[in-house]
Parts: C-alpha cells; sequence; structure tokens
C-alpha cells in the first residue's frame, strides 16, 4: 500500500480486462493480441471492443478456428521478439491447445537449458450458465497447474487484474494462463489504483478476509461466494472467516495458507471445478505434507459434482455449490455438528447474478 | 412419385424445420428455454435436402447448429422440444439442451459444440461400416469455419488414404460468427477435396432443396470412397441468439434480401399457407408436452456419467 492510498472506485472485470488489453499494447509496441472475433462489434465479450481500430489489425489479430495452429505460432512470435496475447471465449477451446502449451511452450525453457523463454499471455473464459452444458462449462486450472513451466492464474476481481495483467505484459518472462470467469464480467468491484508495483509478487494468493474460525481457500467466482457467506456466517452466528483467494493455482502462497490454517484450525477449500485431483486436493496436499496436525477438523471441499455439466436449468443448479452449501459446510465445521443450528444464507448469493445473466453467451 | 410431390413433401419438411425455428424465438423471451441456440432459418433447404435420401440406418453427425438435420433426419419433435425447455422428457433428459441434439434410432449420431470435433467420428463411423459389412452412408455435416480446423484435414487425409465411404458435407454460409470467409481462409474450400483426392460437388442453391437432394443423391450415388460436397447457403439470424444482427455492421441485409427472394419458403406463400395451420398445432403440441413435462429428478445429476 501506499502511503496516500487513491480512493478506491468502482470499476468491472470486463473493464478492468480492456483497461489492461489496452494498456498492454500502449506500453509495448512489440505486443500484439490474437483470437476469434477479437476484432468485431462484440470484442470478446467487451475486453477487446475498439482496440482494432486504435491500434490496428496487425496488432489485434482476428483468427481463422485454429486454436493450436495460433497457439504455436504465438510460441513462434514470441520466441522472435514479440508479446503474444491469445484469447480463447471458451476455456474449452484451449483444450486444442494443449498440445502446444503443455508439449511446447510449458517445456519451451527447460527442454533447452534456459536457451529460450517464452513470455505470453493466454486468456480463457469459463462459462456458466445459461444452458452452457458440457463442453462451454469448463474451468481447467488443474489440468494446466499441473504441468511445471505455466503460471496459471484465476483472477477474481477487477483489482487482481489490475495488479496481474501489466506485470505479466511488462515483467513477466514465463507464458501465462490467465482463466476469467464470464460471470464476473458484468461485476463491478471496488480498485485501488495506487502505485502499481505495491505488490511485489502479485501472481499468487492473496488475503481477502481476517478471521479466527476457518479458513477458506477459493478460486475465481468462489471467492465472490466466499464473502458473502462470510458476511452472512459473521453477522447470523458471529463465525469469523479467513478468506484466502488462491488467484494462482500453480503458484500458491502456501505460507500464507499454512498459517492461516495453523490459526483457524479449519480449511473449506471451494474451487469452481471438480475436487478429484484438483485444487481442493492439492491444498489438502500442501497441508498434510507440511503441517498435518494444523487441522482440528477434517477438511471441507466444494466444487462442481463429479458429472460433465448438464444443460438443464434444475439440474445445472445442482452442480455447482452455492451459497448455501458453503454457509453450511462451514457451519458444520466450525461448530462441529451436522445439526450446527446456523441459519443458512438463502439463494440471493450468485443467484442473483445468473438469473440476470442471460444467455447466450 | 412425381417431381411435384417430392417437392412438396421437402417443402413441407422445410416449412416445419422453419416454423420450429421462429417458434423458438417467440419463446425466448419468456426464458423457458434457457440454452444459447443457433438457429438453421435459411440454411434449412440444405438439410432436408441431403437427408431426403438417406435411410434411418444412415447416420450422420452434426454440429451445435443442429436442430435442421435432428429434424430432417426425423428427430422426434416432442423430445426435442423437451429436451430445450430442459425436462426430463427430452431426448438427453435435460443434459444436452440445443447444442447436442442426437436421435440415433433415426441415425442422427450426435452434435457437438467444439467446432469440426465431430468430421472424424464420421470418418470412423465409415471405416466401422466397411470393416463390418454395414451398408451404410455415413455423414459428416460442418460450417466453412470448421474447414480451418486442423482434424477436419485429417480427417479429409485418412479417409481418402483408406478410401473410406464418407460424406463430408460442408455448409457454406459464409461466416464464422461475424467473420466473413475472405478474412479466415487463404484457400478456397472447392480446391481443398482435390488436394486429398476426394471427389467435389459444390450444390450453388441451398435453399432449393429439390436441387440439393437431386445434386447430392447423384454426388454420393458411387459409394466406393469419400466425397465432398460445399453447399452454399445462407444465416438469416445471428450467430448463437435468435435476433437479426444485420446493425452490427459485418454483413448488410442486402444479401439476406437476395436469399429471400430465392427462398421457396418465402416464395410459395400458397405452399405456406396450405401448411402451416396443421404444422402450427403439431408444434403447440410439441411444446405443450414440454412444458407440461417433470423436470429431471435430483439424482439424474450423477447418472449416466460412466
Ligand atoms: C474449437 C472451437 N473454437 C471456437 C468455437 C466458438 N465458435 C462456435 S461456432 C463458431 C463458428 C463456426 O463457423 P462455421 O464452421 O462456419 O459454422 P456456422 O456457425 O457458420 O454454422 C465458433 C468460432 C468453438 N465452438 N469451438
Amino acid at each position: 500500500m501506499t502511503d496516500n492510498p487513491s480512493p478506491s472506485e468502482p470499476l468491472s472485470y470486463a473493464g478492468a480486462l480492456l483497461e489492461t488489453m489496452r494498456g498492454a499494447l500502449a506500453s509495448n509496441p512489440h505486443s500484439i493480441i490474437m483470437g476469434q472475433g477479437v476484432d468485431d462489434f462484440k470484442g470478446t465479450f467487451g475486453t477487446t471492443l475498439g482496440l482494432a481500430d486504435e491500434f490496428g489489425a496487425e496488432r489485434v489479430m482476428d483468427m481463422p478456428l485454429a486454436e493450436e495452429g495460433m497457439t504455436g505460432i504465438a510460441l513462434g512470435a514470441t520466441l522472435n521478439g514479440l508479446y503474444p496475447i491469445t484469447t480463447h471465449i471458451r476455456a474449452d477451446f484451449a483444450f486444442l491447445a494443449t498440445n502446444q502449451i503443455i508439449n511446447l511452450i510449458a517445456k519451451y525453457k527447460y527442454m533447452f537449458g534456459g536457451l529460450f523463454e517464452v513470455p505470453m499471455l493466454i486468456r480463457a473464459v469459463v462459462g456458466r450458465s445459461w444452458g452452457q452444458g458440457a463442453q462451454h462449462s469448463q474451468s481447467p486450472q488443474s489440468q494446466f497447474a499441473h504441468v511445471p513451466g505455466l503460471t496459471v492464474i484465476m483472477p477474481a476481481d477487477s483489482q487482481s487484474i489490475l495488479d496481474m495483467y501489466p506485470y505479466i505484459v511488462e515483467n513477466y518472462r514465463g507464458p501465462v494462463i490467465s482463466i476469467e470467469h464470464r460471470l464476473l464480467y458484468d461485476l463491478e468491484f471496488n480498485v485501488e489504483r495506487g502505485d502499481p508495483n505495491r505488490l511485489e509478487n502479485p501472481l499468487t494468493s492473496r488475503l481477502i478476509r481476517e478471521g479466527s474460525d476457518v479458513t477458506i481457500v477459493a478460486t475465481s467466482i468462489m471467492v465472490l461466494e466466499a464473502r458473502r457467506a462470510a458476511e452472512h456466517l459473521a453477522k447470523t452466528a458471529s463465525i469469523e472467516c479467513e478468506i484466502i483467494d488462491l488467484n494462482s493455482p500453480s503458484h500458491p502462497d502456501a505460507d500464507l495458507i499454512l498459517s492461516s490454517v495453523r490459526k483457524t484450525g479449519r480449511l473449506v477449500v471451494a474451487d469452481t471445478s471438480w475436487r478429484p485431483y484438483g485444487v481442493a486436493a492439492e491444498i489438502c496436499r500442501m497441508v498434510c505434507e507440511n503441517d498435518p496436525s494444523a487441522l482440528q477438523a477434517p477438511a471441507v471441499s466444494l466444487g462442481m459434482a463429479p458429472a460433465p455439466c448438464p444443460t438443464a436449468k434444475s439440474l445445472e443448479d445442482a452442480y455447482y455449490p452455492n451459497l448455501t452449501d458453503l454457509t453450511d459446510g462451514i457451519a458444520r465445521l466450525v461448530v462441529g455438528r451436522e445439526q450446527h443450528g446456523v441459519p443458512l444464507a438463502d439463494e440471493t448469493s450468485m443467484r442473483d447474478v445468473y438469473k440476470s445473466f442471460k444467455g447466450p453467451f | 412419385m412425381s417431381g411435384d410431390e417430392d417437392y412438396k413433401r421437402m417443402f413441407h419438411q422445410a416449412l416445419r424445420i422453419r416454423l420450429v425455428e421462429e417458434r423458438i424465438i417467440d419463446l425466448y423471451p419468456s426464458d423457458r428455454i434457457q440454452s444459447p441456440v443457433h438457429l438453421s432459418i435459411g440454411q434449412e433447404g440444405a438439410a432436408v435436402g441431403v437427408c431426403n435420401g438417406l435411410r434411418d440406418t444412415d447416420l450422420l453427425f452434426g454440429s451445435y447448429r443442429g436442430h435442421a438435420y435432428y429434424l430432417a433426419k426425423g428427430g422426434d419433435l416432442k423430445s426435442f422440444f423437451a429436451e430445450l425447455f430442459g425436462r426430463a422428457t427430452g431426448m438427453a433428459g435435460g443434459k444436452a439442451g440445443s447444442m447436442h441434439l442426437a436421435a440415433p434410432d433415426v441415425g442422427f449420431q450426435g452434435c457437438s459444440a467444439v467446432v469440426a470435433s465431430s468430421i472424424p467420428h464420421a470418418v470412423g463411423a465409415a471405416l466401422a461400416a466397411r470393416r463390418l459389412g454395414k451398408d451404410q452412408r455415413i455423414v459428416a455435416v460442418f460450417g466453412d469455419g470448421a474447414t480451418e480446423e486442423g482434424v477436419f484435414h485429417e480427417s479429409l487425409n485418412f479417409a481418402a488414404l483408406h478410401d473410406l465411404p464418407v460424406v463430408f458435407v460442408c455448409e457454406n454460409n459464409g461466416y464464422a460468427v461475424h467473420a466473413a470467409l475472405s478474412a479466415r481462409q487463404a484457400y478456397s474450400i472447392s480446391k481443398l477435396p482435390a488436394v486429398y483426392g476426394i471427389p467435389y460437388t459444390r450444390i450453388e442453391e441451398g435453399a432449393d432443396f429439390v436441387a440439393v437432394d437431386k445434386e447430392f443423391t447423384t454426388a454420393v450415388a458411387d459409394t466406393t470412397g469419400p466425397k465432398f460436397i460445399e453447399i452454399m447457403t445462407y444465416r438469416s439470424k445471428e450467430h448463437v441468439g435468435v435476433a437479426d444482427d444485420f446493425h452490427a455492421g459485418y454483413r448488410t441485409d442486402v444479401e439476406f434480401r437476395d436469399w429471400q427472394a430465392k427462398d421457396p419458403l418465402v416464395q410459395d406463400t400458397a405452399l405456406v399457407e396450405e401448411y402451416q395451420p396443421a404444422i402450427e398445432g403439431e408444434i403447440s403440441e410439441a411444446v405443450n408436452f414440454a412444458e407440461t413435462s417433470p423436470l429431471p429428478a435430483p439424482e439424474d445429476l450423477l447418472a449416466d456419467v460412466i
């Protein structure tokens, strides 16, 4: 924090993305954005809108349907001096590029003994709600964070975008995959601009809220749910939640997480993807390997149901963990009984957002 | 059967598809269909013409823009609307929505929402058909944009290499989302099949289902190896969703009006008048079926995972 923090101001997630995309083009003449529809009238859900006009079609390039090709082209471009930013309007489509991402980009530095660096940014948007179904809803943080050589981030709010994207584009020498969340795009968050270099390393976990009773480690939109759960539980049951935004699944702040769990003795992990072999499994591994005695009760984890995503709204509602599930899980853990007597938060949480999120995309 | 009867039967099918999608447009603001829809309005002639000569045992693989083929191939209308409404009686019990239609009982083998990803499935089905001695036609339907994906080229190569009896049907509507063909492709789709030694047919008038049927049937008469058919067609609504988007600037409504001038469903008003009431009745019945059907049971969430 600076001595004179500038006052906070509201900025939407999509607004932060547009601002940082423009910033990337303005600050570095070698940066380019490549992706399907980046130059069209919707501009990647508003996050590249107008940039092709402002910076030219050669720097904001619409791409054919060729995800693997695009990603390999980006690799070649960064090897020869450009800074590429690639986009996938659904993270699911980035799976077509996994050959380049996992077999090439992740290994390009190491495999050649450090002869090369491949700085680049891959943006992938997670879809949810309005019948996104099995192939437009996946959240691939654990697939990518599993692979050494990749830096995987999941901005949970506008501040995180302002803190990370300029840093990545200007200072970071490795490939970064940013997993953005479509349902956050239209939400406004308070941001503080302050000193852009105030964080020594923005690409790691962030403490969002202090509390003494339970540690919630959350990703992406689940950070927002955790905030709402924490407010509700503080008000109705004097349960104080500490919230850590994992922010970087590949490079979590283990000290922050472990010291919090030592303090609270209780751990809840709330992730946007499936639990097995995922973020929940990884955070539990971290605690088990480092300080198993820190936990006074078994850990609790929330994620998508172990199935592909169904399209029907009624099934989708059951598929994703909601505020009720989260408050229930936390209350059971803190009170130590199934029948904890804590009033559950009603379904005004993100369901409001999901309801007002009118499809199709 | 006389040519006139053929025309009328296919006209009826094409009109039915259009009216189904126009009903979807009417229903959409009510939020009862909570699924992205990629409408085929303008492209019905291609689906009807291609499917006219296909039997239920012939297999067709489609894309997220699948309503027209689902219906043209003979998929059930009630379970179609029930699926869009997210009901237990939908063809996938609410798990598919609009983008993943299938009707294996009539050879409609599924739609994928990942562009080009079902093209190799048709090649594999043709491999199986030949090995197992099945008398089947196997058809892959995809858009012009799909030809940009690597797997498209891999599929053509394999099919040609093994001389597999698969029909590649490219519906060329000129756009992928908002990008025109010329902004995306340095090649000409028409020249690609020859590179792999695959016979190519271009069907110029996609709205003319009789012509599509005739030219398609001729092109696939020889069943020994792969065939490639490009059908020139036109999507009249936005890429996804139910609105018009001529104001968006990437295309004009001049091409739309040119298309309408050739569209039998617009031109042949006498036949529309004759068929429309009965079709609307059938659609209302299907919508009513969907509306009164139960939601999926909670335990369905984890059914069919493995
Ligand atoms: C692999 C992949 N990349 C991107 C998308 C997003 N997308 C959906 S449809 C589409 C355009 C496809 O165009 P075309 O093949 O011509 O078919 P059309 O939609 O015109 O019928 C795109 C880019 C996707 N679904 N899958």
